[in-house]
């Protein structure tokens, strides 16, 4: 029965990881293939939405899924700031590559130090949207683990469709693959990059609040689940979006599988060791095939 | 309909088009005939936004389009296609022509336009949920060209359709630009080759160093020899 029961508590985290790696890295592939940016404010962004759920649970006293609808509009809200005022200034200057990296940078510090004058440093806890749970074995499976992997499927599901079947994810997807002839399908550009901002920053937080019910949480947390979502986008291809989704999940499991039955210490230099292989053999990526797939 | 006057561009320091002027008229097609390098494609890019022109003016229709963003000249019917097509590689056939209506008076169209593009370009149609990548060089100016059609373009710019196509494909591809041209779409081409586009042009530019050295019927600087043993090489 062991062997039973180890395997389906490497399943069960390895899901629930992927889920929310998934969650973290679509935003950031997205903003990769159409900005070309890399968003170093990402993880401020999932912490802002677990600390604003948290401010506005103790403040208001909403009920939970009205806090999390809230904090996930609020970290959105973070995000069109940080576009409009940090990035769409320094589009059209020279060098914008590294002066973007420089002010997503920037915009982390100053996410993280206004929570941290607002919140102080001690570490949160979320509560979660459900309580309970059920036993498979000897493994705890909570309701709310489950919510996280259902909405984190919903979620990747509707970006799926969004960018497949809407006139403004083909045209994300146009300006991610040739910018020149997106502009002259007509596609404004820089509008678009504040909805694929927005778009990214809305999952991001809803990442954060969806965690903050799971893990505890101080203003810095957002640095790890950045850190494992570039390993995600990279595997993945940068920019693909199909590819990001698969990356999320065999990151996710291989993490756990590691953890599981290696030992927890080994699950991250793993992974980076994993991550060094694969580049050296695939390069471009997963889904690389021999070049670059962009959303 | 589209009237330039005076326009200058150029890349960084350089300037390539010096004081050109040129008109198309209602349902005109005009060719601006030149030497690779010359500044066609520029002039082109200046029209279409992609670059900003330094002085000078753009109109269309009366409307004054030099120093709008591109998607707004797009917007009001001046369309380009590039040279060397610029598909969207990772996107189906299908989903390339529909990112071409993108424009909202071009999009609650799509469906007709879709219809009446296949109907051009049979070969699109039989090719529609292949990733454009996948298509031979014909095939890919036809889905340019298609593309170009999708929006509510009054005036298509085509910028030499026929470079680096095989001779059979090249002739298909000026047929259909004669098709095109038959609907009474204005067209301004520009190209190299005197021989593709003797047939379909209504007037002619030729360009040099960025200069506008001749103008006329076509049929007229078609008969001047001098010129022919330039341009037909």
């Amino acid at each position: 029965m062991e062997i039973l029961d180890r395997l389906v508590q490497a399943l069960y985290s390895g899901v629930l990881n992927g889920s929310v790696y998934g969650l973290m890295a679509i935003g950031l592939t997205l903003i990769w293939g159409s900005l070309r940016m890399l968003n170093l404010a990402h993880g401020a962004l999932y912490i802002a939405g677990a600390y604003i759920a948290y401010g506005v649970l103790g403040g208001l006293g909403l009920p939970v899924p009205v806090t999390f609808a809230l904090a996930v509009g609020g970290a959105a809200l973070v995000g069109l700031f940080i576009q409009l005022i940090l990035i769409n200034p320094i589009l059209e200057k020279p060098g914008r590559d590294s002066a973007a990296l420089i002010a997503t940078l920037a915009a982390s510090i100053i996410v993280q130090s206004t929570i941290l004058l607002i919140f102080g440093g001690q570490t949160k806890q979320l509560p979660p949207v459900v309580d309970g749970g059920f036993k498979v074995g000897t493994t705890l499976i909570s309701y709310q683990g489950l919510v996280v992997i259902g909405a984190a499927v919903v979620c990747l599901l509707l970006m799926t469709i969004f960018l497949r079947a809407s006139r403004l994810g083909l045209a994300i997807r146009a300006i991610s693959q040739n910018m020149d002839a997106a502009k002259l399908m007509g596609i404004p550009i820089v509008p678009a990059f504040v909805v694929v901002m927005v778009i990214s920053a809305a999952l991001a937080g809803l990442a954060g609040v969806l965690l903050g019910s799971i893990l505890f949480f101080t203003p810095s947390g957002g640095f790890t689940p950045m850190l494992m979502a570039m390993v995600v986008t990279i595997f993945g291809g940068l920019g693909s979006v199909g590819g990001t989704i698969w990356a999320a999940y065999i990151i996710g499991l291989m993490e756990s599988f590691l953890a599981v039955y290696v030992g927890p210490s080994w699950a991250l230099p793993g992974i980076f060791l994993f991550m060094i292989a694969m580049l050296v053999i695939r390069p471009n990526g997963l889904l690389g095939l021999g070049e670059v797939r962009r959303l | 309909m589209l009237k330039v006057t005076d326009l200058e561009a150029g890349y960084g320091g350089s300037q390539v088009l010096h004081a050109l002027s040129l008109h198309v008229g209602d349902g005109e097609t005009v060719v601006v005939l030149g030497p690779n390098g010359h500044g066609k494609s520029t002039l082109l890019r200046a029209i279409s936004g992609l670059i900003r022109p330094s002085a000078g003016r753009v109109e269309f229709n009366g409307v004054d389009l030099t120093r709008l963003p591109t998607e707004q000249i797009v917007g009001s019917g001046v369309v380009h296609i590039p040279q060397g097509d610029l598909p969207f590689p990772e996107m189906t056939v299908l989903e390339n022509l529909l990112v071409g209506a993108y424009r909202p008076g071009a999009w609650s169209e799509r469906a007709e336009r879709i219809e009446k593009v296949f109907h051009l370009f049979p070969a699109l149609a039989e090719r529609k949920r292949q990733l454009a990548r996948s298509l031979s060089g014909g095939e890919r100016r036809m889905l340019a060209l298609g593309r170009g059609l999708m929006s509510k373009a009054r005036l298509l710019m085509i910028d030499e359709p026929s470079l680096g196509l095989a001779p059979l494909v090249t002739e298909q591809v000026y047929e259909t630009i004669d098709e095109i041209k038959r609907s009474g779409l204005a067209i301004l081409l520009v190209d190299e080759n005197a021989e593709h586009v003797a047939g379909l042009a209504d007037r002619m530019y030729l360009l040099e160093a960025g200069v506008l050295v001749r103008e006329g019927a076509a049929a007229d600087l078609l008969r001047d020899e001098a010129l022919l043993a330039a341009y037909l090489g």
